[in-house]
């Protein structure tokens, strides 16, 4: 019925198969009668929104997490799966997201970790290396494996982590985002060392966001939303529009825009603001009600540029004038009182207390507000609060349920709104909807406009282009500590941006070559 | 589309700087360094201090702690941590003296006492890997358990009157060196070579660095940390053993805050309360240093108070440098 490459693959019994898996975490159903399978030689994409139980079904295939219904069946045999090493003894292994590496130790070790070839229980490190380096040599990585993983930079860190994976020799393979930071000739280079292994009929489920990709690899397509299978079907026989919708389901919530005018007063002016070693001559202003982007790709600096504004890192000069008068801050303290709002990237370690409830994570940078006499006001702090998540409709049920178990888009809506509530007049925000699925990210984005339309300067930091073209009036691209233009969002595309991000000087010249596809 | 990577670690330096950032990287070559530097200088001041039996007393005193400190060094790398090691090691030798005491064969009266201090690291490691007791609050409540049945046991006295043989462990030389001191050399030079080299070690260093990562890369995390507890216990009953065997009597007061000197020696020696770093030969030579200037201290009359005021600053000093020339690399 399906055309699958392999033919003997039919008959064989799937790698894995999952049947009507059912699994929730506490009162949390988080998959729904799942249906999956894996044949061999296949790779087999998992598509979905974040919440959509993508990252539950490789749990549950690697032992992390065990079905509250259902079967897992390995080879046409039910299995229970207890825990990573069992799976890895059943020839199932895994690449996550997050990166499982142990910096200070070598790539070799890294590779091998725990599985180091031995001679009488004493490592062999000669032959270590030798079989880490043939490893890393089919992704044509050329490193000294020797060396500590903390030295390599991310891309090479996430060659070696797959490289891990494959140590395994396993025969299903699970890749959870394995190109997230991949440059396009690395993502060449495993698909490559994927289609070998497919020859050799490895399966291989392959979770990512990215559409393209996905449509360039699998044999597959399995759709899943809000913990159900939507669909399965082979490539061949569906679209990346059509994948997106089923993802999504009927609502559709489409591009936001804003009105784009801007007639306020200049709220912020930076000028020739460096940082020897990190950045040099930034200059740019923003207006009152006006929504500015800066995009960059990794190692841009541009984290290091809005955190030494808001006072976070010191050491710059030039100067920042806010309201026309120069200010410098040494703390954020003071850069909050003088009407700065900063969202930082990192929701877990920098933005929210996760241990701690709604209610207190969005009064956090306003404890003043709601203290008379030294005692918290309960009432105020209420009331603050669920003013808050009636403006980002936060899914939680109730006040003082622990940050830590929303989910990423409703975390990332709460840290938004503890700076939103206290009405900067200038609002940094880095990142505000990585990792969040399109729902979540609508509504932060009509609320950033909102709030711009109100009169709120706003600076978004983002390496998600197509949504600073969608929702800013100008873009500041900066590359290796360098602002390499400032532009209207008119004349900017994902590919123009793209390209100066990577430090090609050809601005609004550059074609406009069709999107790489959709990213979600 | 093949790549070089090049780090930091293979660009060209002048050889100045490399040798410097080799003892930067390296506590062990820093330590060797202090070390031979206080050697030098007491035996310029005190004729006394670079004899045979100056360094005998201080080899000798010492054996104990560096003995705990490879389990502690051990447990720090894997993220652990174990307050009850000077428990452990009063429990072991008041037990083993009450054994020889009913008039059982050494051999058998020591093993016990081994196996003892191995029980109390697997609670340990029950505890804290199990129910997840933060390791500090776990080892402090056994450290009391241990240190208080040692006391019921003697009703708080010593327990004297061993057999002669026994002083065998404690007391003889062999080659004109102390068996303890030997058998302390020994012990950190396998350990050391067993934690470089050996799979199961090196395990250790995954799951000091990223618990998590070890439990995905399927690293069997409980099984290791309750192992690594176990190991401190019984290195710790060791050391009780070896002490009673000097003293000829168990004493429940013994190693009495040694706990607080073991875990001094190993940061000093460049270990970390963070985990995923630090050798057996650093937290050694960490040992060493501390025993040295205890030695120098003693030697010029400074007083025992002093002593601890100087303890305490090397040891505060020895980490923020360490924290400063982590925040200059970046």
């Amino acid at each position: 019925m399906n055309a699958t490459p392999i033919r003997d693959g039919e008959a064989a019994p799937p790698l894995i198969q999952l049947d009507a898996v059912a699994k929730s975490f506490g009162s949390n159903l988080v998959l729904d009668g799942v249906d999956f399978e894996l044949r061999p030689g296949e790779v087999h994409a998992l598509c979905g929104e974040n919440g959509a139980g993508k990252s539950t079904c490789l749990g549950l295939l690697y032992g992390l997490h065990k079905p509250s219904d259902g079967k897992i069946l390995c080879n046409g045999k039910e299995q229970r799966i207890e825990n990573p090493s069992h799976a890895q003894s059943l020839g199932i292994s895994c690449v996550f997201q997050e990166l499982s590496l142990a910096g200070a130790l070598s790539v070799a070790e890294n590779i091998y970790a725990g599985r180091a070839p031995t001679r009488m229980g004493v490592v062999d490190w000669p032959e270590l290396r030798r079989r880490a380096e043939a490893l890393l040599a089919e992704f044509g990585l050329e490193i000294d494996v020797s060396m500590p993983v903390d030295s390599l930079p991310i891309s090479s860190r996430q060659i070696v982590e797959i490289a891990k994976a494959l140590s395994l020799n396993s025969r299903v393979l699970l890749l959870d985002e394995p190109t997230s930071a991949l440059a396009p000739d690395e993502v060449d280079a495993l698909f490559d060392v994927l289609r070998g292994l497919t020859r050799k009929g490895i399966g291989i489920v392959y979770v990512s966001h990215h559409m393209a990709e996905i449509f360039r690899i699998s044999d597959r397509v399995t759709v899943l939303r809000d913990g159900r299978h939507i669909s399965t079907l082979p490539a061949t026989q569906t679209s990346q529009e059509q994948v997106v919708a089923e993802m999504i389901g009927g609502a559709h919530p489409g591009d936001v825009s804003g009105s784009r005018t801007v007639n306020g007063d200049k709220v912020v002016a930076v000028t020739g603001l460096s940082h020897p070693g990190e950045f040099e001559d930034i200059s740019f202003s923003i207006n009152a009600g006006e929504i500015v982007g800066m995009a960059g790709l990794m190692g841009a600096r541009r984290s290091e540029i809005v955190r030494s504004i808001v006072g976070l890192v010191q050491g710059a000069t030039g100067d920042v004038e806010l309201h026309g008068q120069p200010v410098k801050f040494t703390s954020i303290r003071q850069a909050m009182r003088a009407g700065i709002g900063f969202v930082p990237e990192e929701r877990k370690t920098e933005g929210l207390f996760l241990e701690q409830s709604l209610s207190d994570n969005l009064i956090a940078a306003s404890l003043a507000e709601h203290t008379s006499m030294g005692l918290m006001r309960n009432g105020s702090i209420r009331a603050a609060s669920r003013a808050a998540i009636d403006a980002f409709s936060v899914k939680a049920s109730g006040l003082s349920k622990d940050v830590g178990a929303l989910s990423g888009g409703n975390q990332q809506k709460i840290m938004l709104a503890k700076w939103l509530k206290r009405v900067p007049d200038l609002l940094i925000v880095e990142e505000p909807t990585k990792g969040v699925d399109v729902g979540a990210k609508f509504q932060i984005h009509t609320e950033l406009l909102r709030r711009a339309a109100e009169g709120m300067a706003i600076l978004v930091v983002s390496s998600d282009f197509p949504e600073l073209v969608s929702l800013c009036s100008r873009i500041l691209v900066v590359h290796e500590g360098r602002l390499m233009g400032d532009i209207p969002a008119e004349q900017a595309s994902e590919s123009v941006l793209l390209q100066m991000a990577a430090g090609t000087t050809l601005p609004a010249a550059a074609s406009a070559t069709p999107d790489s596809g959709a990213k979600l | 589309m093949t790549m070089t990577v090049q780090s930091d670690y293979s660009e060209k330096r002048p050889p100045l700087r490399r040798i410097l950032q080799a003892f930067v990287d390296i506590r062990e070559l820093t330590l060797i360094v202090l070390i031979a530097a206080i050697i030098i200088v007491m035996s310029n001041l005190n004729p006394y201090f670079f004899s045979f039996s100056n360094f005998r007393a201080v080899a000798v005193g010492m054996a104990p702690t560096a003995i705990i400190v490879i389990g502690m060094a051990i447990l720090l790398a894997s993220g652990g941590f174990d307050l009850s090691v000077g428990s452990v090691m009063a429990l072991s030798s008041t037990v083993v003296a009450m054994l020889l005491l009913t008039g059982m064969p050494i051999p058998l009266a020591v093993i016990l006492g081994l196996i003892l201090g191995g029980v109390v690291g697997v609670v340990n490691g029950v505890l804290v890997t199990g129910l997840g007791i933060n390791p500090l609050i776990a080892t402090l409540g056994t450290m009391s358990i241990a240190r208080g049945i040692a006391l019921v046991l003697t009703e708080g006295f010593s327990v004297s009157s061993l057999p002669v043989s026994f002083a065998w462990i404690g007391k003889s030389d062999i080659g004109g060196f102390p068996v303890i001191v030997l058998l302390t050399i020994l012990l950190v030079i396998a350990f050391d070579l067993a934690v470089r080299h050996t799979r199961f070690f090196r395990q250790v260093y995954f799951i000091g660095a990223n618990e998590k990562a070890a439990m995905l890369s399927g690293i069997h995390v409980t099984r290791v940390r309750i192992i690594l507890y176990a190991l401190t216990g019984v290195l710790a009953a060791l050391a009780g053993v070896l002490l009673a065997s000097r003293l000829m009597s168990g004493t429940p007061t013994a190693g009495n805050g040694i706990e607080l000197q073991v875990l001094a020696a190993a940061v000093i020696g460049g270990a970390s309360l963070r985990g995923g770093e630090g050798t057996i030969l650093g937290a050694f030579l960490g040992v060493v240093f501390v025993a040295l200037i205890n030695n120098t201290m003693t030697m010029q009359a400074v007083s025992i108070y002093w002593q601890m005021i100087v303890i305490g600053g090397v040891l505060v000093s020895a980490v923020a440098l360490d924290m400063l020339i982590r925040s200059k690399r970046g």
